[in-house]
C-alpha cells in the first residue's frame, strides 16, 4: 500500500493538503455556512433564533422600515446605511493617511545605507508587537482634556503668554492677540481621536509591503533613468511609484479590511458613540441579543468587504508581497 | 544566518512559555486546605482568614464564576482560595446583556452567575438555571428579609442576594454651576457635551420614560416611541457612554456629570468631594445584584462553599470595607459595627451607600418585560447608532 | 548618484513617522512612574524608598519600592503571570501546529495536482478578506452549538464537559494562522530551483532523503518567517481570543482590556512597559545573533 502512495502523485497532494484544508473547512467553511442560516432566521423574544427563511434582516439592514414617522406603511430609514456608510468612508479616510505617512518612511529605509536597514525595520515592528490593546490605551492617555497632548499645549500657551505679556500689557486693545486662553482641547471620544486610533494601530502594515516592493526596486534603473536625463521628480513618478504599487496594494489590503471589522478602536477611544459595523454587530450578539440581525449584518460586512478588495484588485493587482519578510 | 537566529529566538521564546506557564500553575495553585489546627491563614495583603462555618465538603477543585467588573474584595478571594484550597477562576462582563448572551449562547463552562434582578426571570424561563437547594445554605438568615423574596424569583428559589444599589445622578459641583436635581434636567443644553451616562440600555430608557411621567417599564409602544424621541434629543449631549469605569473620566474631568452607580460614585467622592450623587427628584434607579447557580454547572459543591462562606458575617464585611454598596447581609453589618467601627460608621453615615429612606420611597426598578424586551433593544441599537 | 541619498523632505516626513510612532510609547513608559494611583496627570516620580507614600492627597500605601512601585505591585498579582503563560502556551502550541500542517500544504499546492487543489487554495484567502469579527463570531457560533449537541449527545458532565477554554482558543488560532504560514511557504517554493533536487535523487537519494536533506533546508528561511509571523499574530490577538474564550484561558490581550475596564491604575503602564521591554530584548538579541553569524564572512 505505501508503494501505492509512493506512486500516486495526486493522492500525495491531497494527503499533505489534507489537514490544512479540513482544519480550515471546519473552522471557516462551516462557521460562515452557520452565520448565512442564522442571518435569515427570526429572532425569538428572549434573543434566540428561531431557524426560519426570511429576507428581512437583510432588508432592515438596507433601510427598508415600517416604523413610520408620518404613518407611512413603509419608508426608508437610513440608520444602517449611515453605519455602513461611515465605516467605509473611515476606512477608506485611514488608508488614505496611512499611505501618505508610510509611504516616505518606507521609502527613506528602503533607500538607506543596507547596513542600518534592520535596524530602521525593526524599530517600526517594535510597536507593532506590543499588545494592540495597548497601543489603543497610550492613545487615550495623550488624547485626555489633562492628557499629555494637552499639557504639553498647555505649556505653550504659557510660554506664548510670558514672551508676549510685556506687549499685551502695552497694547491692551489687542490684550486678545497676544496672550492665548488657553482651554483644554476635547481629543478624546469624538471621531477624530478614532481616525487617529486607527492609523496608528495599522500604520506598520502598509510601511512593510511598501519597504519590501520598494527595496527590490534594481539601483541600475535609477542609474538609467538618471543617464536618460530624468530629473528627481520624473524618476519618482515613473520608476519608483509604479513598481512600488504592489506593496501599496498589499498594505492597502492589510488596513482597510482590519478597519472594517475593528470595534475596540471606536469603543474605547470613541467614547461607544462612535458606531462602526464592527460595533454594530458586536452589540447585536452582546447588548440587543439579536444573533440573526447580527449574522446578517456580518455577513454584508464582508461581502462589501469583498467587492472592495475585488475591484482594487483588478486594477491594481494583487500585490505578492503581502508577504513582507 | 538569519534561519538560525530566528531558531534561536523561536526556542527562547518556547522555553520562557513552558516555565511561565509551570511557575503560573504552581503560583495559582490551591495551597492544601489546612490540616485543621494550623492556625488561620492570612492573605498576602495581612488579612487573617475567618473559618468556614459551617464547613461544607468539597471534592472539585476548581470553581470558576462569571461576575461584574469592580465588585470583589480580594481578601475575599483570596481566603476562599486559602481555607478551601479550591482555584477560583474569574472572568468578568460589565453589562447584563452581555453576560446573558454569552451564558445563553452556550458552550461557557461557568458555575456561577450575578444577574441583576430583572435578568434573573428571564434566565428561569430560558432553562439556564438550576434551583438552589437551601438545606446546604443554612446561612439564609443572615440577610435582611427586606431583600429576600422578590417579585423576581420568589421564595429565593434559584438566586441569593449579594449587593445592592441605586443609579442617580453624579455631578462635580466645582466645574458645574447650574446643579441638576432631576433626572429631567439632564436634558439642559448647557450639559451638551459634558455628560457620561451608563451603557445600560433598561436603565436610560427607564428614566426617560420616568421623566415623561410613564412607567419605567411599561410596554405600550406609543409611550416608547415618545420616549425613544425625547432619549434621541439626549444622545447627542452625551460625551461618553460608559458602564465599566464612569468615574474615570469624571475624576479625570473629561466630563462634568452624568448618571452613574453608588460604588462609582462613592469612589469618585473619595478622590474628589466636589463630585457629588445626587437622587433626582423623579427617584433613583434602585437595582439588587444576585448569585445565580447555572444549571449545568460541573462545580456545583464548590460553588455552595462558597456562596455559605461569602453569607458569613466575619467574610462578608470585607464589601463594606472595600466597595461601598448597600448591604442587605445583616450579619455583615452587625459584625462590622461591633468589630470594625470605622468602617460600618462610614458606611451608615454615608448617604451614597445608605439611601436617605425618601429616596428609596420614589425610587423605581427595572422588571422583566418579556415579549417586549426587543422594543427596547431597539430603541437603544437606533438611539446609539443614529449620529 | 548616491544611491543612498534622499531629499531632506524625506528626511523629514520619516522622522516625523517614527516620532508619531513612539510618542505614545514614550508616554506610556514615563505614566509607569506616575506617583498618583488616579494616573490622569503625571505627578512626578516617587521620590522615597519609604515604608509609606501618600498619592493624589489621601491615598496611602506602602512603597518599598520607590519610583518602580507599580512594577513591585504588578509581581504581585498572579493574574497577570497567568494570563502571560496562557499567552505563551497558546502562542508556541498553535504556531507548531499552523507551521507544519500550512507547510504540508504549500507543498502540495506548489507541487501537485490533486482533486480539491482549487477548494484547498480558494480557502486559504479566505480569512485573510475576512474581518476578525466575522470569523470570531463565525467560530463562536460552532463551539455553541457543537458542544451544546456534542455534551447532550454524548451525556458528558462536569469537568468532561466540552466548553469553550484554552483549547478553543488554540485551536481557532490555529485556523487563521495557517493561511499566513501556507502562502509565505509557496512564495517561497515559487522561485525554488527544482534542480537540486533532481541530482539528489540522480545521486540515489529516495524521495523522503531528497526531501529532507535537500529541500527541507532551502526552504527554511520562508518557514521560519512564516512561523515568526503566525507567532506574532498569535500573540497579539484579541478579537479571536475574545469571542473564544472561557474561565481560566485568559491572555494577555484581554487581560489588559478587562484592566481598562476597571479603576486604571498606573500598573496598567507598567505591564505595558514589561511587555514592551520584553519584546526589545528579544529583537535586540536577533540583531546580535544575526551581526554575529556575518562576523566570519568579514574576517
Amino acid at each position: 500500500m505505501l508503494q501505492r502512495l509512493r506512486e500516486n502523485k495526486s493522492m500525495q497532494g491531497t494527503l499533505l493538503a489534507l489537514p490544512t484544508t479540513l482544519w480550515l473547512f471546519v473552522l471557516l467553511i462551516i462557521p460562515l455556512f452557520l452565520t448565512l442560516v442564522v442571518s435569515f432566521g427570526q429572532r425569538s423574544p428572549d434573543g434566540d433564533v428561531i431557524y426560519s427563511f426570511g429576507l428581512h434582516n437583510y432588508i432592515r439592514l438596507f433601510g427598508y422600515s415600517t416604523d413610520c414617522a408620518n404613518g407611512q406603511a413603509s419608508c426608508f430609514d437610513p440608520l444602517y446605511v449611515n453605519i455602513l456608510s461611515r465605516s467605509l468612508s473611515l476606512a477608506f479616510n485611514t488608508t488614505v493617511i496611512v499611505i501618505m505617512m508610510a509611504y516616505p518612511l518606507a521609502y527613506f529605509i528602503a533607500r538607506s545605507n543596507p547596513n542600518r536597514r534592520n535596524m530602521f525595520l525593526f524599530m517600526v515592528l517594535i510597536p507593532l508587537w506590543t499588545n494592540f490593546v495597548i497601543r489603543v490605551y497610550a492613545w487615550m492617555m495623550l488624547l485626555r482634556k489633562e492628557g499629555a497632548i494637552n499639557i504639553i499645549l498647555g505649556w505653550l500657551a504659557s510660554g506664548f503668554n510670558v514672551i508676549f505679556a510685556p506687549l499685551a500689557g502695552w497694547f491692551p486693545e489687542m490684550a486678545g492677540v497676544f496672550h492665548i486662553n488657553f482651554v483644554p482641547l476635547e481629543l478624546l471620544y469624538t471621531p477624530g481621536a478614532v481616525l487617529v486610533g486607527m492609523v496608528y494601530e495599522f500604520l506598520p502594515f502598509m510601511i512593510l509591503p511598501i519597504y519590501t516592493s520598494l527595496e527590490k526596486i534594481d539601483n541600475s534603473l535609477y542609474e538609467a533613468a538618471a543617464d536618460l536625463g530624468a530629473n528627481a521628480f520624473r524618476t519618482f513618478l515613473r520608476v519608483t511609484l509604479p513598481l512600488s504599487m504592489p506593496g501599496v496594494v498589499a498594505g492597502t489590503i492589510l488596513v482597510f479590511i482590519p478597519v472594517m471589522g475593528t470595534f475596540i478602536v471606536s469603543d474605547i477611544l470613541g467614547g461607544r458613540q462612535v458606531i462602526l459595523v464592527g460595533n454594530l454587530i458586536q452589540r447585536q450578539f452582546l447588548d440587543a441579543r439579536d444573533p440573526t440581525f447580527g449574522s446578517a449584518a456580518s455577513l454584508i460586512l464582508m461581502v462589501m468587504t469583498l467587492i472592495v478588495t475585488y475591484f482594487y484588485t483588478r486594477k491594481f493587482g494583487f500585490g505578492e508581497e503581502i508577504i513582507a519578510a | 544566518m538569519l534561519r538560525k537566529s530566528l531558531f534561536n529566538v523561536l526556542a527562547v521564546l518556547a522555553i520562557l512559555s513552558f516555565v511561565l506557564t509551570a511557575c503560573a500553575s504552581s503560583g495559582g495553585e490551591s495551597p492544601e486546605a489546612p490540616a485543621g489546627g494550623d492556625g488561620p491563614q492570612v492573605t498576602s495583603s495581612g488579612f487573617e482568614c475567618p473559618e468556614p462555618n459551617p464547613r461544607v465538603e468539597v471534592t472539585s477543585t476548581e470553581l470558576n464564576i462569571f461576575v461584574w467588573t469592580e465588585y470583589f474584595p480580594q481578601d475575599m478571594l483570596d481566603c476562599f482560595e486559602l481555607v478551601y484550597g479550591i482555584q477560583l477562576n474569574r472572568d468578568e462582563y460589565s453589562s447584563n446583556e452581555e453576560m446573558y448572551a454569552k451564558v445563553s449562547a452556550g458552550g461557557t463552562a461557568y458555575d456561577l452567575v450575578q444577574p441583576t434582578d430583572y435578568i434573573v426571570p428571564l434566565m428561569i424561563r430560558q432553562e439556564l438555571l438550576q434551583e438552589l437547594d437551601h438545606s446546604k445554605l443554612p446561612l439564609m438568615g443572615n440577610f435582611d428579609p427586606n431583600w429576600m423574596d422578590q417579585p423576581f424569583d420568589p421564595g429565593n428559589k434559584y438566586s441569593v442576594p449579594y449587593l445592592a444599589g441605586t443609579d442617580a445622578l453624579i455631578v462635580n459641583t466645582a466645574t458645574v454651576e447650574n446643579v441638576p436635581t432631576s433626572w429631567a434636567d439632564l436634558w439642559n443644553p448647557e450639559y451638551a457635551g459634558r455628560m457620561v451616562f451608563l451603557d445600560d440600555s433598561r436603565a436610560v430608557i427607564g428614566l426617560t420614560l420616568v421623566t415623561l411621567g410613564y412607567d419605567p417599564n411599561t410596554t405600550d409602544p406609543a409611550q416608547l416611541e415618545e420616549a425613544k424621541n425625547k432619549l434621541a434629543e439626549l444622545v447627542p449631549n452625551i460625551k461618553l457612554f460608559d458602564s465599566d469605569s464612569p468615574k474615570t473620566a469624571l475624576i479625570a474631568g473629561d466630563v462634568d456629570l452624568g448618571m452613574t452607580w453608588t460604588g462609582e460614585a462613592f469612589i469618585a467622592n473619595q478622590e474628589n468631594p466636589d463630585i457629588q450623587y445626587i437622587y433626582p427628584e423623579e427617584g433613583p434607579v434602585l437595582w439588587q445584584d444576585n448569585w445565580v447557580m447555572l444549571k449545568d454547572a460541573a462545580h456545583a459543591d464548590a460553588a455552595y462553599a462558597w456562596l455559605s462562606y461569602t453569607m458569613q458575617g466575619d467574610v462578608f464585611w470585607l464589601t463594606i470595607r472595600d466597595f461601598q454598596y448597600t448591604n442587605p447581609n445583616q450579619a455583615a453589618l452587625e459584625y462590622a459595627k461591633a468589630n470594625q467601627p470605622e468602617v460600618y460608621s462610614a458606611y451608615a453615615d454615608s448617604p451614597i451607600a445608605n439611601p436617605p429612606a425618601d429616596a428609596v420611597a420614589k425610587g423605581f426598578g427595572i422588571e422583566d418585560v418579556g415579549d417586549a424586551t426587543p422594543l427596547y433593544d431597539n430603541i437603544w441599537v437606533e438611539i446609539k447608532g443614529g449620529n | 548618484m548616491n544611491p543612498h541619498r534622499r531629499s531632506p523632505w524625506v528626511i523629514a516626513a520619516a522622522t516625523f513617522v517614527y516620532f508619531f510612532l513612539y510618542a505614545p510609547i514614550v508616554v506610556l513608559i514615563l505614566y509607569s512612574f506616575n506617583a498618583s494611583r488616579a494616573n490622569v496627570k503625571f505627578e512626578g516620580f516617587i521620590s522615597s524608598f519609604s515604608d509609606r507614600v501618600e498619592m493624589d492627597g489621601s491615598y496611602v500605601v506602602a512603597s518599598p519600592c520607590g519610583p518602580f512601585h507599580w512594577y513591585c505591585d504588578l509581581s504581585k498579582n498572579d493574574d497577570v503571570m497567568e494570563a502571560a503563560g496562557n499567552t505563551l502556551t497558546i502562542a508556541v502550541t498553535a504556531t507548531l501546529a499552523a507551521t507544519t500542517i500550512g507547510t504540508m500544504a504549500a507543498l502540495a499546492l506548489q507541487r501537485y495536482d490533486f482533486k480539491i487543489k482549487p477548494f484547498s487554495q480558494l480557502s486559504l484567502y479566505i480569512p485573510i478578506v475576512i474581518p476578525e469579527i466575522v470569523m470570531g463570531i463565525g467560530i463562536l457560533t460552532l463551539f455553541s452549538q457543537a458542544f451544546g449537541w456534542l455534551n447532550e449527545a454524548l451525556n458528558l458532565v462536569g469537568d468532561a464537559r466540552l466548553a469553550l477554554g484554552i483549547g478553543t482558543v488554540t485551536v481557532s488560532h490555529i485556523a487563521f494562522m495557517v493561511p499566513f504560514v501556507t502562502l509565505v511557504v509557496q512564495a517561497r517554493l515559487q522561485g525554488f530551483d527544482k534542480s537540486y533536487e533532481e541530482a539528489a535523487m540522480d545521486l540515489g537519494a529516495n524521495e523522503w532523503t531528497t526531501f529532507w536533506r535537500v529541500t527541507f533546508p532551502m526552504i527554511l528561511p520562508g518557514v521560519l518567517s512564516g512561523a515568526l509571523l503566525a507567532f506574532t499574530l498569535s500573540l497579539d490577538d484579541f478579537v479571536i481570543t475574545f469571542f473564544t474564550n472561557g474561565p481560566g484561558s485568559t491572555t494577555l490581550p484581554i487581560y489588559v482590556y478587562g484592566l481598562l475596564r476597571r479603576i486604571i491604575t498606573p500598573q496598567v503602564n507598567a505591564l505595558s512597559t514589561v511587555w514592551i521591554l520584553t519584546v526589545f530584548i528579544a529583537v535586540m538579541l536577533l540583531q546580535w545573533l544575526q551581526s554575529r553569524e556575518q562576523k566570519p564572512a568579514h574576517s
